[in-house]
């Protein structure tokens, strides 16, 4: 990860430099540059028809009068709209910009938010250590020469000291934002149910108990829907079980506060479907390479789940992850054959490719029976309908909930991993009904996106519950300014806004 | 529409259904019968009268009232009279009860060859409703404001029902010119008109036809002096794709490509009977588009009547490029208080939201809450779908300002449409509603049977009634 510290502005005297500019305050930061650069800023600001706009940038090479490699312009856009998320995506911009300079520094007193708890600095250092992300695990022959070499940042600011203060927890949520985009990254030859959940276990180091579950527990819980999606498959399934108690040491720290009764623990639930080929009912071959990241939802999960323990949040949470590999063979599930899920209900499984919702009808419903949570989140690379609704815009948000769907629109547009609501009725849920069994797996194409929750949301046992279709998301194909090209970790960064903007405030 | 009479007592001909809670479903004593929602039953008593139970749960909604009368309407198969026992219903919801009735016992009327005798598969349908009500004054007085809408509805679903060959944007254009008798004004713009006003984009979709297109536009002046709220439907008489020809399996659905239009005319038809005090104009986009050797050509741009320059990369997204006129032109000519576009307008909207809700897609979130509110309250539900910036990215051309759609496959492409649309609306009160999906029903149901479903018409009436009947702008 870029290495991020803050520091008291000045003009570096090396490497190159950032300069974050809003459009009233151009003007001052241009005439303060020329000081240094002999007019150089503001011919190129002017060359380069910089306005200070929102997404806009310009690049200077070797400016005269000073030592710097480069000068960047990076517009932050109007003074009176600058938002957190705004910045972030100028860090972004910035990260971009100088990749190729081996040390850096960025100047972001024009990003000061002026909000209470919130840094400017530390959001623009969050942005450009998002976009610096890149997996090259497996790029063994790339010349030295063509490798990104940003390797330090500096955000200099006038409030350093409380952004360095404050930078831990940040970089905590990029690290899970981080191993859900390098999860979702691996092929699926690599990142196996088995290995997946080896890279849980070492979560344990952060604190958080995990726990690892194999067929035969499987069994014996009746997960009937899940293990049939496994069964094509010879890499064996595995369900993980991460439970974060954060709560405890926030009351602990108070003298003579009783013990509390433990509280519910919020639950996050992912589908992880390390390879989906779609079994018997198997997907065409065009595109079938993207179903590596059918694991993105389970691997969001890890990911939050990293992020809330790496930041110590006073909250209780568990994760739990459904992984699987579904494959076509001699042993594989059939269309028509009917499952039991761990809650007794039977499936007639029409479409093995509809194969996620049967992997957290039982995850869910276990989660729902032992640890009787607060609410249950699921994320999931549900539904290609999903990408014909919404597109690689919006996650598609399903609730039974209000509140709980509310906050998770309102942390989608705080993080930029943006929600959209979409509707759940009686109306679809009959398009469920089955000949022979208690439901069918697929509704149909109309709705289908639509009629999958439906399906879920016969698994929550009355649970406030909600369930985010990343299937658009959880994939970029272009470099968006937090986000470059490939994994996004969709999800991460979502639900741990959410949790700490309505779980431990209040706490708090 | 069949005949509705409120009276005191129930008849003595004639089949009998009654509306039964649990409660009074006790008292009736049908066998297995218990006044729960969405139960009906029908038996044939010792005299040989059909007693038809149709449940209303407890606490009826009106909506459970009117889908409870659908029902027993539905049980009252080949019967010429039905009495609706709805005493122990509330005058309001008595009414309800009718119009849940008329939307049921609708019937396509115009069978292309008219003979003396029905068909023998074509059994007598109800011609005369009699609803029992204790106030049958205050039920009655309920039902006029409440009729209107159902005549706009099975005026739509009429339109729609037509076969294309029968139903060209000549003929449609015909039969919208008899809405006069109503007060509604009737205006007609033919090819040459459009193409002094700059239809470019319509122009270029009907090319490929035989059948010359047309805008209609249809004024009711209401009585307030402000500006209309206006409506504004896509006509596609029928939509073979163009040389982006659809698929041969499910094409004859087409003839409901303009059931925008169709559900357009019937709020007009529906603000006219009830004397709406609220000034609308609809200007219906009616053109066909077919295959031939003058067809517009994927790839070729038009321009459209503010100038805007669109490359057609597909000409199966037909569709926005009509609205695109309409909509331009009707800002221009009416600056009006809101713009309502209504068009069965992509496929992606039936995969995103299937058969129950329409798209709503809006820039003004109090004009959406409020339709959405009207949709509810009709039975046509509808959907916020998303009108995100990042949609416009997909809309870029590299030869003219817009394209009509995405080349690519899987994209979300009624939220594309949509944004096509917004960039013909300026800042004005917009919503579009993609009723693809919802236009026609696959099977029967309590509102309705199989085939055209008029959506749009009630929504639209009752959005006026919500909304613009007052005087402030």
């Amino acid at each position: 990860m870029l290495e991020i510290s803050f520091a008291k502005p000045s003009l570096p005297t090396s490497g190159a430099l950032a300069v974050l500019a809003t459009e009233e305050g151009l003007a001052a930061t241009l005439a303060e540059l020329d000081r240094a650069t002999e007019g150089v800023a503001s011919r190129a600001a002017a060359a380069a028809a910089f306005k200070g706009r929102k997404g806009q940038s310009a690049s200077i090479l070797a400016p005269a009068g000073t030592g710097l490699a480069r000068l960047v312009l990076i517009g932050l856009g109007k003074a009176a709209e600058l938002t957190p998320l705004g910045v972030e995506e100028a860090g972004g911009g910035a990260a971009a910009a100088l990749l190729h300079d081996e040390a850096a520094a960025v100047d972001a007193r024009a990003a000061a938010l002026g909000q209470a708890g919130e840094s400017g600095a530390v959001r623009a250092a969050l942005g450009a250590v998002l976009r610096a992300y890149r997996f090259d695990k497996y790029r063994t022959k790339e010349k030295p020469e063509d490798k990104p070499k940003l390797a330090r940042l500096t955000v200099m600011a006038d409030d350093h000291a409380a952004a360095k203060a404050a930078w831990p927890a940040a970089k905590a949520v990029a690290e899970g934002v981080f191993l859900a985009r390098d999860l979702a990254s691996e092929p699926a030859n690599v990142l196996t149910p088995a290995a997946m959940a080896e890279r849980c276990v070492a979560l344990r180091e952060l604190g958080l108990e995990v726990e690892v579950f194999g067929p035969k527990e499987m069994k014996k819980l009746g997960f009937g829907a899940l293990l049939g999606v496994a069964q094509g498959s010879a890499n064996e399934p595995r369900l993980v079980v991460m439970e974060w108690r954060g709560s405890a040491g926030a009351k602990g720290g108070r003298k003579g506060a009783k013990q509390a009764k433990a509280s519910k623990p919020l639950a996050f639930i992912g589908k992880g479907v390390t390879f989906d080929s779609g079994g018997i009912s198997i997907k065409p071959a065009a595109g079938m390479e993207e179903m590596k990241w059918d694991m993105a939802g389970a691997g969001a999960v890890i990911g939050l789940m990293a992020a809330l323990a790496g930041r110590k949040a006073k909250v209780d949470a568990v994760g739990l992850v459904g992984l699987v590999e579904n494959m076509p063979s001699g042993t594989a599930q059939r269309p028509g054959d009917v499952v039991t899920t761990a809650s007794g209900q039977t499936v007639e499984v029409l479409n093995t490719d509809a194969e996620g919702r049967l992997v957290l009808a039982d995850v869910m419903w276990y989660c729902k029976q032992r640890f009787d949570p607060a609410f249950m989140i699921d994320l999931a690379t549900l539904t290609g309908a999903i990408i014909i609704s919404l597109g690689h815009e919006h996650a598609g948000l399903f609730a039974n909930d209000e509140a709980l769907a509310q906050a998770i629109l309102a942390a989608g547009k705080a993080t930029g991993e943006t929600a959209w609501r979409m509707p759940l009725g009686e109306a679809y849920d009959k398009m469920l009904k089955s000949d022979i069994a208690d439901m069918k797996n697929v509704g149909g194409r109309p709705g289908g996106a639509i009629t999958a929750a439906q399906f879920l949301q016969r698994f929550v046992d009355g649970c406030a519950w909600a369930h985010l279709d990343i299937a658009g998301t959880a994939w970029t194909t272009k470099d968006k300014p937090t986000v470059p090209k490939g994994a996004t970790g969709f999800g991460v960064r979502l639900l741990d806004a959410m949790v700490a903007e309505q779980h431990e405030k209040a706490a708090g | 529409m069949i005949a509705v009479r409120f009276r005191r007592r129930l008849p003595e001909k004639g089949a009998l259904a009654v509306l039964a809670d649990p409660d009074a479903a006790r008292s009736l004593r049908l066998p297995g019968f218990r006044g729960e929602a969405e139960e009906a039953y029908s038996h044939h008593g010792a005299d040989g009268r059909r007693v038809i139970g149709s449940g209303l749960g407890s606490n009826p909604t009106p909506k459970r009232v009117r889908e409870a009368a659908g029902r027993a309407v539905a049980l009252a198969h080949g019967e010429r009279r039905l009495a609706l026992d709805a005493r122990s219903l509330p005058a309001a919801l008595a009414a309800e009860a009718a119009v849940g009735a008329a939307l049921r016992a609708w019937r396509y009327s115009r069978a292309p060859a008219p003979r003396e005798e029905p068909p023998e598969h074509l059994p007598p349908q109800i011609e005369r409703l009699d609803v029992v009500v204790a106030d049958r004054r205050e039920a009655g007085a309920v039902w006029d404001k409440l009729r209107p809408g159902v005549a706009g509805t099975l005026y739509a679903r009429e339109l729609v029902t037509e076969p294309a060959n029968r139903l060209t944007p000549r003929t449609f254009a015909a039969r919208l010119g008899k809405l006069k008798r109503h007060g509604i004004a009737v205006e007609v713009l033919k090819p040459k008109a459009l193409r002094e006003a700059g239809f470019g984009a319509l122009l270029g979709v009907a090319r490929g036809s035989a059948e010359p297109p047309c805008v209609v536009v249809l004024r009711w002046k209401g009585k307030f002096d402000v500006p209309p709220v206006a409506f504004v439907g896509k006509g596609i008489t029928f939509d073979t794709g163009g040389l982006s020809l659809k698929p041969a399996q499910g094409m004859w659905e087409m003839r409901a490509d303009m059931a925008g239009a169709a559900a357009c005319a019937g709020a007009m038809l529906a603000l006219a009977l009830r004397r709406s005090p609220a000034p609308a104009v609809a200007v219906l986009g009616l053109a066909e588009n077919a295959i031939g050797a003058e067809a517009q050509r994927p790839g070729d741009v038009v321009s459209t009547v503010v100038g805007t320059t669109v490359e057609v990369v597909d000409t199966d997204a037909e569709g926005r490029l009509v609205l695109a006129d309409c909509l331009a032109w009707t800002l221009r000519r009416f600056s009006p208080r809101a713009v309502i576009d209504v068009a069965t307008l992509t496929g992606a909207i039936v995969t995103a939201l299937g058969h129950h809700r329409a798209g709503l897609f809006s820039t003004d979130a109090a004009l959406a809450a409020q339709i959405a509110a009207a949709g509810e309250a009709v039975d046509e539900p509808v959907w916020p779908m998303p009108l995100s910036e990042g949609y416009a990215e997909a809309l870029k051309s590299p030869i003219a300002d817009l394209r009509n759609c995405s080349p690519e496959r899987r994209q979300p492409d009624a939220c594309h449409a949509a944004a096509f649309l917004k960039h013909f609306v300026g800042a004005a009160r917009w919503a579009h509603l993609d009723i693809a999906g919802v236009e026609t029903r696959e099977e029967d149901e309590p509102l309705g049977p199989r085939g055209a479903t008029g959506f749009g018409a009630r929504l639209l009436d009752r959005l006026v009634s919500l909304r613009f009947e007052t005087e402030e702008r």
